[in-house]
């Protein structure tokens, strides 16, 4: 417990620490204040307008849609309708993923349902660089300085430190992470219902969202690991970067490339981006070029898609793996 | 082996890299220190006095040997012994933005002592006025001091120093030399790494020599000393060359270093004297020469400069050591 109390404190008083917070305080308030600036609470007739521009949108939808039916089922010549599909479910308004609402025609109105997504997204985004660099910082900058050395000197158990100092730095990263991004939220959506549009909530949207969240933070929590766990294997904070840095250049651009000059299939299935992407998301959809080459006359259909399912074991290994290394390492490593 | 604060046998720790290859830092090193001991741990760079101590607090991994800290083996079992453990391992390291304040706090609630107690050690440092300064403006001295803070923080029973008096001004050499004595009296056993020799010997009691890897003495200081006692004397005369000629003829052994003579195997210099005075040789200086732990240190492992020719680092593939066993604890008891 007291070398928990300690690693908090010195986590809360580490200036690098200290410095991301107010970087994401300072991202908050800038994006606040530019919503706050650029937006207005939509009058009656503004709100009236938009719905009877969402109802309009959403008939025209309707009636392509049957046209297209007829046209397939023979009732009218297809020169009368112009362009249509092959497949008529295409256009169908039921499978689309969602529908003109109102707040898709209110200009300079912050609506809510229709931003926060984008805005999490955002944020997750911050939240997951803070807490690679964070996590790399933490434990690189303590094995640097001789931080760790003096610890081990009190404390010499080597698989308790570093586990005390993974914990308290996933607990603390977790912590700041709900709170900031409860803030973030609350803070937007009390702007929408200021001096904007909260639009139509419901229980799939807040559901949706919340789904982003949960996978937001566990994507937060593993990247610091990672980072946590690189920084721990190269003695260093830089150790970290450049490994991503490395990785970046080296498998996710030249690697694709060359996968890409011999031919392998699906070369977006071996990339980590897709499956953090599919994770974030849910799901991401990808093309094959590899799977159409032969196919010269007819329709051909080279898409597929990772789902977060197969992208969280992806990610939890990768994780795993790599802290496992880490403690094995540092188990074993000659501290001079 | 008779049960110490710190035991060592036969510990070998063997360094491999890419670049340098495979590295014998120690080599079979034995090392005790008993209770009560100011214990003097001496080497020249490069001899494995570092690596020896990493190797007893657990920071690097032995390739062979037995070690034991107040009872427990090391490095297994040295977590139920650490809080009785006071340690710093050469230069000192800490995390530059820190005060010396949040540092040694930081260490406290780490090792469950007291943070009242943080205060109290900053002064007894000289670090009082100014532990709340950041470390990374500090000097080397001040973050020796602060190390040294670092390590009596717990009260410790054992201290274990590795060149505490590193970038300490000569003020401060008498006040960590003051501190050491002050904790003796008061039974703390302390092992003192150093290469101020002087230093060593007004402060040790006890000492150990460490050569290539490998001890080359051991014992109490004054007994080691004393293994290097040639009984030679300094002599000065009226007439130099008659003086010489005389002591020749008496059997001792005699250097002429131009206005002066050395002479061995003096049990008792009055002898020097009444021989001279007898043939009407006048002594004008007369002066016992006792080895000093400079000389034997410098002896005893080889480093002793040659004007002219740059010394390589004393690592172990470069030779074998000169040995000398003054093992005196029997004497002690």
């Amino acid at each position: 417990m007291n070398l928990i109390r300690a690693e908090l404190e010195r986590l809360a008083a580490r200036r690098f620490v200290q410095l991301m917070v107010v970087l994401l305080v300072f991202a908050f308030a800038v994006t606040t204040a530019t919503t706050l600036a650029g937006s207005h609470q939509p009058t009656a007739a503004e709100l009236n307008q938009a719905q009877q521009q969402a109802v309009a949108e959403r008939r025209e939808l309707e009636l392509r849609h049957a046209q297209c039916l007829a046209r397939e089922q023979g009732a009218v010549p297809a020169e009368d309708f112009g362009y249509f599909p092959a497949d008529c479910s295409s256009w169908d308004p039921a499978q689309r993923d969602r529908l003109p609402v109102a707040s898709d025609y209110l200009v300079g109105v912050f609506t809510f349902t229709r931003q926060a997504e984008p805005l999490l997204y955002f944020l997750v985004a911050f939240l997951v660089l803070f807490g690679f660099l964070v996590g790399a910082s933490y434990i690189g900058a303590d094995l640097n300085s001789g931080g760790v050395v003096n610890l081990l000197l009190w404390r010499p158990r080597r698989m308790t430190v570093l586990a005390t100092k993974l914990g308290t730095l996933l607990a603390v990263v977790a912590a700041l992470s709900v709170l900031a991004s409860l803030a973030y939220l609350v803070t937007f959506w009390a702007i929408a219902q200021i001096v904007g549009y909260p639009g139509p909530t419901d229980s799939a949207f807040w559901g949706a969202l919340g789904a982003i969240w949960g996978r937001g933070l566990i994507l937060v929590l593993l990247t610091t690991a990672v980072g946590f766990a690189i920084a721990t294997m190269g003695r260093h904070t830089a150790a970290a970067l450049g490994a991503v840095a490395a990785y970046l250049v080296v498998w996710e651009l030249g690697g694709r490339i060359v996968l890409e000059i011999v031919e392998v299939a699906r070369p977006d299935q071996l990339m980590l981006a897709s499956y953090l992407g599919a994770w974030l998301v849910g799901e991401v959809s990808l093309w094959d070029d590899s799977a159409c080459r032969t196919v010269v006359n007819g329709y051909c259909d080279g898409s597929y898609s990772i789902t977060w399912p197969p992208a969280l074991v992806v990610l939890l290994l990768l994780t795993a793996g790599l802290t496992a290394a880490a403690f094995a390492l540092f188990r074993r490593r000659d501290l001079i | 082996m008779p049960s110490g604060v710190i035991e060592i046998e036969g510990l070998r720790k063997t360094f491999h890299s890419v670049r340098q290859g495979r590295r014998v830092a120690v080599d079979g090193f034995d090392l005790l220190v008993e209770a009560g001991q100011v214990h003097g741990f001496l080497g020249p760079n490069g001899s494995g006095k570092t690596t020896t101590l990493r190797a007893l607090l657990g920071l690097v991994r032995a390739d062979q040997g037995r070690m034991s800290v107040l009872g427990a083996q090391a490095p297994d079992r040295l977590a139920s012994v650490a809080g009785r453990v006071g340690a710093i391992v050469e230069s000192p390291q800490f995390f530059g933005n820190f005060t010396a304040y949040r540092t040694l706090r930081l260490l406290a609630l780490a090792g469950g002592v007291p943070v009242s107690r943080v205060d109290e050690v900053l002064d007894e440092v000289g670090l009082g006025d100014r532990g709340h300064e950041r470390v990374k403006g500090y000097s080397l001295g001040m973050k020796q001091r602060l190390a040294v803070a670092s390590a009596l923080l717990k009260r410790p029973e054992l201290l274990i120093l590795d060149e505490p008096a590193n970038g300490l001004d000569p003020a401060g050499i008498r006040e960590m030399r003051d501190l050491m004595r002050g904790l003796a009296a008061n039974g703390v056993t302390v092992l003192l790494s150093s290469h101020i020799l002087a230093e060593i010997q007004l402060i040790c009691d006890h000492v150990t020599i460490i050569s290539r890897g490998r001890r080359v003495a051991h014992g109490r200081v004054d007994e080691v000393l004393a293994g290097f006692d040639r009984n030679e004397c300094l002599v000065r005369a009226d007439d130099l060359a008659r003086a010489e000629e005389l002591l020749l003829a008496a059997g001792f052994t005699v250097t002429g270093h131009g206005n002066h003579l050395v002479v061995g195997g003096v049990p008792d210099p009055v002898v020097v004297s009444q021989i001279l005075g007898e043939q009407g040789v006048w002594v004008r200086e007369l002066t016992p020469l006792r080895p000093d732990l400079e000389s034997v240190f410098l002896e005893l492992t080889g480093t002793m400069p040659d004007p002219g020719v740059p010394r390589q680092l004393d690592f172990p593939h470069q030779g074998e050591p000169t040995v000398i066993d003054l093992d005196v604890r029997g004497a002690d008891a």
